[in-house]
């Protein structure tokens, strides 16, 4: 089995993995009410999906077997494809024909909440390298 | 009226006295011999945790500390008992005069 | 003479280190769909003393939509406990790693 040395990858991949989660969010966030992107029509929603995986960590060997604890990466992100939500405004400019502008399908309280959820999760990682990196020290202190 | 004399047993000669000077050889000599093998031993188990820690192979930094600690006491108490020795024996080769 | 109590210790402090491992695991994989939380039996391995512990299933995790059951709050408390406890047992292996250093120590002036 890896060793502690391991598990500061793993509290790492964790940290980014909730980076990324975070940046996606205030993405979304920023653009609750983006109605025209470069791309035309308004902004799409992007979402991380997250996937154990093993780490590696430059103390780790071709020993490891498939017990090794894992850690944590964003497989893919995701972008929103469902139909953006319809507001019957006629003067805006970027109203059709109908009269509806088309709008992001991001709810901001929600979003809100994922963030904070995040951002919890984020220092949770921190702290368990912290954790890891105290053991370290300690068996080190064993030598005085 | 004197008491009749019971003869006394002779005191039992124990079964066997191993002959002067060779016994407490050999008995220290076996001490000795197999103080060294666990001082090796420990050290050997130490330097092989080393190994595997270093390579990565998943071996715990306690755990190696403490291989390497055990090798480092039991070597310092074989070298104090060594020189007790040495010194015991020196002030024995001085009496022989 | 280190021998059977620091033999205990060490047991102690592998088994700590082996939970620590997959806490974190846990902690990275909060927010991973389907993913298990996992864990060791300490006093069964404790007292089986033998060989790297086995990952067990934790029962009773309420399971989120997405299939996950890792609970930041029983991780976060569990990281806190496995790092005291090893605190205390390195401090006793310490201990005793002098006790005996003092001894070899005190021989020598004689």
């Amino acid at each position: 089995m890896s060793s502690l040395f391991s598990v500061l990858s793993i509290g790492a991949s964790g940290m980014a993995a909730q980076r990324t989660r975070a940046e996606l969010l205030v993405e979304n966030l920023a653009n609750a009410e983006t109605t025209r992107t470069r791309e035309g029509g308004p902004y799409r929603r992007k979402d991380a999906v997250f996937e154990s995986s093993a780490v590696s960590s430059p103390f780790a060997s071709v020993f490891d077997d498939a017990q090794a604890p894992s850690g944590v990466a964003v497989s893919e992100i995701v972008t929103d494809t469902s139909a953006p939500e319809k507001r019957y405004m006629p003067g805006h400019p970027d109203a059709d024909q109908d009269g509806y502008v088309a709008f992001p399908r991001v709810n901001p309280a929600e979003d809100m909440v994922d963030l904070m959820d995040a951002a919890r999760s984020y220092e949770a990682n921190v702290a368990a390298i912290g954790a890891v990196k105290d053991m370290i020290q300690r068996s080190i202190d064993l030598l005085h | 009226m004197a008491l009749p004399i019971t003869p006394t047993t002779g005191a039992a000669l124990p079964a066997s006295i191993p002959p002067a000077g060779q016994s407490t050889g050999a008995g220290f000599q076996d001490v000795f011999s197999s103080a060294v093998e666990k001082v090796e031993s420990l050290g050997q188990d130490a330097s092989a945790s080393v190994e595997r820690f270093l390579s990565g192979e998943g071996e715990e930094l306690h755990t190696t500390i403490l291989a390497t600690t055990r090798a480092e006491l039991a070597f310092d108490l074989f070298l104090q008992t060594r020189n007790k020795v040495v010194s015991a024996y020196q002030e024995i080769m001085k009496m022989q005069l | 003479m280190l021998d059977r109590l620091s033999g205990q210790l060490e047991r102690y402090m592998d088994l700590l280190s082996a939970r620590q491992k997959l806490v974190a695991s846990n902690i990275a994989n909060v927010d991973t769909p389907g993913y298990r939380t996992q864990d060791i039996d300490f006093q069964a391995e404790f007292q089986n003393a033998m060989g790297p512990p086995r990952a067990i299933a934790v029962d009773g995790l309420p399971v989120k939509n997405d299939g996950n059951n890792v609970s930041l709050d029983r991780e976060s408390r569990l990281l806190a406990e496995n790092d005291l406890r090893f605190n205390v047992a390195s401090n006793l292996m310490r201990q005793q790693i002098q006790a005996v250093r003092s001894a070899i120590k005190e021989g020598q002036g004689s």
